[in-house]
């Protein structure tokens, strides 16, 4: 009775334990996404590449697509 | 002794019977609660799946001065205020008397940091004396869940949030508190805890539990990338322009779904920021925009057609002693209506209404509603702005003797920048006007539980002849040299819009002294099947730098269309043509040979391009340099002699 007792205290602590660790890896997650979202952004890109002079081309990209022929 | 003993004995029957109750009821509520398990609010998505609004933990970092040993202390003080000046940017002296001073005063609670992401939390935990714990560096932490928007400042506002005050009201805005009840706040769960040690409680079984439900997450139409375009483009303008404040939007014309909002005000500091959400609240005068659906109603009674002409005499026209006049001094002469449309005349749109409507003003204004222009556009998010439309039969006071001249170009109307948006994305969709959505989905742990389509509000605003005349007039204002919007033209893709140039606060005191416009630009790309409408609307820019729609605003409009038409690729369908060049397959060969026979002893690459005498040598493990460009003409290792790794070959190139 004691003993399953103190082994249910060890649990809660332990899972207190791992919530707060849950809590911190999300956190971390979060933080991460948000700075590699601004990294993506068209505009951070732009400012970067500024320095070594390129640009975004005024001209859309071409795509070629092959047709297969039977 | 004895009635000392008798005391004793009847205070303990009283505590264990009399009062024992009550005294075991105060010890079970010490040490039992029925806790709140609160639900986790569900998080808010762009389009793409990329992070709006979510809840995260943030850190608050104190510390306890007076815990750290004096040792310790004296150590460890000053590489502390390095850590934190290099943080903070800021000088470190401060922060070290800062801290001197807190010990002195024994400060228990001395505040670091407020706020802080789990990544600069980090940080701190590893700075001299926060290192060594709560017990002998006195670090103290605080934690509570906040809600972030991972973008920053970007679309803030109408992303939102919903808050709680202290007495219980909330405050809802942009879409996260739109849909916080009936979405994202889940319901909280509760159950009954035991106080264990360690200031934890632990679960005892009971059959009223009640797990708590997480809230649904949200994803709306944003699209980031056009989000991030729009923002900083009109950021970009507001700066250039000094002006108070703009918003810009961009909705999909076939299905009303917002791809881009941005309202950025200016603070007392000068600086930009979401503030209000512009866009959805801020009804005003259109001014010229407004002659669009002006020239709509008038083409849609076949009262005018395009090609009528108007005489705009000499640029001003008179109404009851209140003048209507044009931009360009003088007037325009007798123009058509379409030319007067796309010049924005004012006089030429005014003449052409006035004429048509003047005996039958009631007429006009039932040709504004039949398109739906009095109706809000019932948005979920809270504090739209309600149109306003002067009508003869309505006693409220706006009706007056001017009120239809002023209507045709823009004036004693009120419409917000979505509503405007929401009619000139109906032309741009061939009549069809649905409504502006922010939200496509609603979904659990990745599976959709509500999904959201595109609503109709009007099948047909107007005939499909009058949308085509429409539609011809707006291109025409950026395609024809005269164009109002001519100076936008692009070569490489196609626009149609019109612009505005409202005056407003015209009715303070000192406006003649200190004039004051709304420059506007609203419109859809491309001109021919459009894909995406757009408005933005900017507020008392600096008239010295600018105040004309096509100048201010104008380019935003173009930035975002641009932006839109490098980004979709041209597709250029060849047919597969199954036949090997001859040439290139000689030198293919030649070159597999090589790498396939020389390993050790160096090739004789002389004819060859540089790329594949390159890649051939450092796939030996040699090292190349070379000198010029074009073809090997000479290497520095003769061939068939053994080569070394990591040898450096010099190639000259002609």
């Amino acid at each position: 009775m004691i003993s399953s007792s103190h082994s249910a205290d060890r649990k809660v602590h332990e899972i207190a334990r791992l919530n707060e660790e849950v809590r911190e890896f999300r956190s971390a997650f979060i933080d991460g996404r948000s700075v590699l979202m601004k990294l993506k952004w068209e505009s951070t890109i732009e400012r970067e590449l500024a320095e070594i002079e390129v640009m975004p081309s005024d001209e859309p990209p071409i795509k070629i697509k092959v047709k297969t022929q039977n | 002794m004895f009635i000392l003993a008798l005391l004793v004995v009847y205070k303990l029957v009283d505590i264990q019977f009399v009062d024992g109750n009550q005294y075991r009821e105060l010890a079970e509520k010490r040490t039992i609660q029925n806790v709140d398990i609160p639900a986790n609010r569900g998080n808010v998505y762009s389009a793409d799946g990329s992070l709006l609004a979510t809840s995260v933990p943030k850190y608050d970092v104190r510390i306890d001065v007076v815990t750290p040993s004096a040792k310790n202390f004296e150590k460890y003080v000053k590489p502390l205020s390095d850590s934190l000046a290099k943080f903070y940017g800021k000088p470190s002296g401060q922060y070290l008397q800062a801290l001197r001073k807190a010990r002195v005063n024994k400060n228990r609670y001395f505040l670091l940091a407020r706020n802080l992401g789990y990544i600069n939390y980090i940080k701190f935990r590893n700075f001299p004396l926060l290192e060594m714990g709560a017990f002998r560096g006195g670090l103290i932490v605080e934690q509570n869940t906040k809600r972030v928007h991972p973008m920053g400042a970007i679309a803030q506002r109408s992303i939102g949030y919903e808050r709680f005050d202290e007495n219980g009201n909330v405050t809802r805005a942009g879409i996260d508190g739109a849909f916080g009840e009936k979405y994202l706040r889940g319901t909280n769960g509760h159950r009954l805890k035991q106080k264990i040690g360690k200031g934890q409680w632990k679960p005892i079984s009971d059959a009223n539990e009640v797990e708590p439900q997480d809230g649904y997450d949200v994803y709306t139409t944003i699209d980031v990338n056009i989000q991030d375009i729009a923002h900083h483009a009109l950021l970009e303008q507001l700066e250039k322009y000094r002006a108070d404040h703009g918003c810009v939007v961009v909705m999909d014309v076939k299905t009303g779904e917002i791809k881009a909002i941005s309202n950025l005000g200016r603070n007392s500091k000068g600086y930009y920021s979401e503030r209000l959400n512009y866009a959805v609240g801020e009804s005003h005068e259109p001014g010229s925009t407004f002659k669009l659906m002006a020239l709509a109603v008038a083409l849609e009674d076949k009262v005018i057609d395009t090609s009528t002409i108007v005489d705009t005499e000499k640029g001003v026209l008179s109404f009851y002693g209140n003048k209507v006049r044009d931009s360009k001094r003088g007037g325009y002469g007798k123009i058509s209506v379409a030319k007067a449309f796309e010049v924005s005349s004012n006089t030429g749109i005014v003449k052409a209404i006035h004429n048509s409507y003047k005996d039958n003003p009631k007429k006009f204004v039932d040709g504004l509603y039949a398109m739906n222009l009095q109706d809000t556009l019932s948005l979920p998010l809270i504090g739209e702005g309600k149109p306003v439309i002067p009508d003869p039969r309505i006693k409220n006071g706006i009706w007056s003797g001017i009120a239809l001249e002023w209507m045709a170009y823009g004036y004693n109307v009120k419409l917000t920048p979505l509503q405007a948006l929401t009619f000139y994305n109906a032309i741009a969709n061939n009549g069809e006007m649905v409504r502006p959505r922010f939200i496509k989905e609603v979904k659990e742990f990745g599976n959709t539980l509500e999904s959201f389509d595109k609503e109709v509000i009007n099948e047909q605003v107007c005939s499909k002849e009058t949308v085509l005349k429409l539609q011809k007039l707006l291109k025409d204002v950026i395609e024809k040299k005269h164009g109002t919007g001519n100076r936008l033209y692009s070569k490489n893709f196609s626009m149609a819009g019109k612009t505005g140039t409202a005056q407003t606060e015209y009715w303070m005191a000192d406006w003649n002294e200190n004039k004051r416009y709304i420059s506007s630009f609203t419109g859809y790309f491309p001109a021919e099947n459009p894909k995406y409408s757009c408005i933005v609307v900017i507020h008392k820019p600096d008239r010295k730098v600018g105040y004309y729609g096509a100048d201010v605003s104008g380019p935003v409009f173009k930035k975002i269309a641009q932006k839109i038409y490098t980004d979709t690729p041209i597709v250029d369908a060849v047919v597969n043509l199954d036949e090997n060049h001859s040439t290139i397959m000689k030198s293919y060969d030649a070159y597999y040979a090589i790498a396939r026979k020389y390993k050790t002893i160096m090739p004789d690459v002389n004819g060859y391009p540089a790329m594949d005498a390159i890649t051939l040598l450092e796939n030996m493990g040699m090292k190349v340099k070379v000198i010029g460009r074009g073809k090997v003409k000479s290497q520095s290792v003769t061939k068939g002699t053994k080569i070394k790794k990591n040898q450096t070959i010099v190639l000259k190139l002609s």
